[in-house]
């Protein structure tokens, strides 16, 4: 019986000490982590619109995130948006809820600032002031919408969906008519030198350029890429002189309306990328439409 | 068990190689196995085990008289996620760079067979400074193993090296899959066995 005892203190006094060493570590890091998850999506975004080290954004480039939530009261179930809205000088968060038919339900107000609304439990808490129960709400997805000065520039969509192996996780930048304008892979854990070729810019760049029209109807196709497209795919590889003008514009207008080449030996891969980005395409442009006519109807000073 | 005091260098050489824990001991065969597919992912890995041994060794060599023999186990396994944590929350911090390289092996590390077994054969009957040279000898010796193993395969796989073109083209892609991994360290434990056979008959002539 001591022998139980004894164990039983040893054990506990290992538990509690490992766990305090891991939180200490984990209160030290935590932050840092924050800040550089947050970097690694903002250098994505602004990759994805063109601008790098060497060409960096102009100053009235703006970021204004909408996020997507599923509300359930009692038996219905209604789509709430947090929009950003201009309240007099300042941006603040409002909560627009829609019906599954499109139709407008209610307008709340949410007191949270943009800052903190990146954060997924500031949110939470702000939302649980607004919402109160039996509603019940959850997370669905973000949306960032960039404008250059007033126009809109692109949509940016961070998206999840399974991959071979586990989830891939993509940012997609969607141009304002829905073509796509780029593809990042940001997660994923596809195998080396055959899913994770997905990485390569000979994948990727494919989705680039293509109209709303085709990417509704995308499909992978199990044929070799052709060499001309891939050395125009891979934009790392080129050098002085080796594509003129014309050239470029030529391979561009002919490769814009196939479908994508696979992955030799990841067909899996590549089908799981293409279905997801079709995915997410089809139904932000849907609810994107809804969203904008419901906001002009209902006059809401929202900032994008 | 071997009684013999060795001292700490030749502790640490025996970790390389007459101990070497993937090719000699047969310990930890799956990182060898699933995770060598190229030579980054061993070195990033072996750093990764190395820390996470050394650090375990001497924390569980300090508390060796302190442990309840009944509970050796669950202590080893809390004491080694501990360090693994630490080093994964550490690397996400402030490598972030090689934590997008690695950032799914360093989690597996706490399932290593070769981390448990060198606690309990070697940390708990040592003292710190034995400890720690064993400790730093076998994450060595693993990490020369996944080098080998991944430099053979990258090339023989990919074409490339640490990323760089060498080949220009992939000449057997079969290489990069566990089941080549598997005979390939097959291979090499029984090239390692004949470099040692070789070498004790050498020392037998030389002794005669």
């Amino acid at each position: 019986m001591k022998q139980i005892i004894h164990i039983t203190i040893a054990l506990i006094i290992t538990c509690v000490a490992a766990a305090a060493v891991m939180g200490l570590a984990f209160t030290v890091t935590d932050k840092a982590k924050k800040q550089n998850e947050h970097k690694n999506v903002q250098n994505a975004m602004l990759g994805l619109l063109g601008y790098t080290k060497a060409n960096p954004a102009p100053s009235d480039l703006t970021f204004h995130s909408v996020y997507r939530y599923v509300i359930e009261d009692g038996e219905a179930i209604y789509l709430g948006y947090m929009v950003p809205v201009q309240k007099g000088a300042e941006e603040g968060y409002e909560l627009v809820v829609i019906n599954l038919e499109g139709k407008f339900v209610e307008k709340l107000e949410v007191s949270i600032t943009p800052e903190a609304a990146i954060e997924e439990l500031e949110r939470e808490t702000a939302l649980h002031a607004v919402l109160k129960p039996p509603k019940k709400f959850t997370y669905a997805d973000a949306t960032i919408i960039a404008k250059l000065g007033d126009k809109r520039l692109a949509y940016l969509l961070p998206g999840e969906f399974p991959g071979f192996k586990t989830f891939i996780s993509v940012m997609l930048a969607l141009d304002p008519n829905f073509g796509v304008l780029g593809l990042e892979i940001m997660e994923h854990e596809e195998d080396p030198g055959l899913g994770a070729e997905i990485e390569q810019q000979y994948f990727k760049h494919q989705y680039k350029g293509k109209s709303f029209k085709k990417v509704k109807g995308l499909k992978v196709v199990k044929e070799p890429l052709p060499d001309e497209y891939k050395r125009y795919l891979e934009t790392k590889k080129w050098k002085e002189g080796m594509f003129s003008e014309e050239e470029i514009e030529s391979i561009r207008s002919k490769y814009q309306d196939k479908d994508i080449y696979a992955i030799t030996g990841a067909t899996i891969s590549s089908k799981a990328v293409t279905d997801g980005i079709r995915n997410i395409t089809k139904k932000f442009a849907y609810r994107v439409e809804i969203l904008d006519r419901v906001v002009a109807g209902q006059a809401v000073p929202v900032t994008f | 068990m071997a009684v013999t005091k060795k001292t700490n260098t030749q502790l640490f050489v025996d970790g390389i190689l007459t101990e070497n824990p993937i090719f000699r001991l047969a310990l930890s065969m799956c990182p060898a196995v699933g995770i060598s597919t190229t030579v980054m992912n061993g070195i990033l890995l072996g750093i990764a085990v190395l820390f996470v041994q050394v650090f375990s060794s001497c924390t569980i060599s300090l508390i060796k008289d302190h442990i309840h023999p009944r509970i050796r186990i669950p202590t080893y396994t809390l004491t080694i996620a501990m360090w693994v944590t630490v080093i994964d929350l550490v690397l996400a911090a402030y490598m972030p760079v090689a934590y997008k390289a690695m950032g799914i092996f360093v989690k597996l590390i706490v399932a290593f067979a070769i981390i448990t077994m060198r606690l309990e054969m070697f940390a708990s009957k040592n003292n710190l400074g034995p400890s720690f040279w064993d400790g730093i000898g076998m994450g060595l010796g693993f990490m020369f193993a996944m080098m080998t193993l991944g430099f053979v395969r990258e090339l023989l796989g990919m074409g490339t090296l640490l990323g760089y073109d060498i080949l220009g083209f992939k000449p057997l892609l079969y290489f990069v899959l566990p089941c080549a991994g598997f005979i390939l360290v097959g291979l090499m434990m029984g090239m390692f066995n004949w470099i040692e056979v070789v070498y004790n008959r050498r020392k037998r002539v030389k002794e005669l």
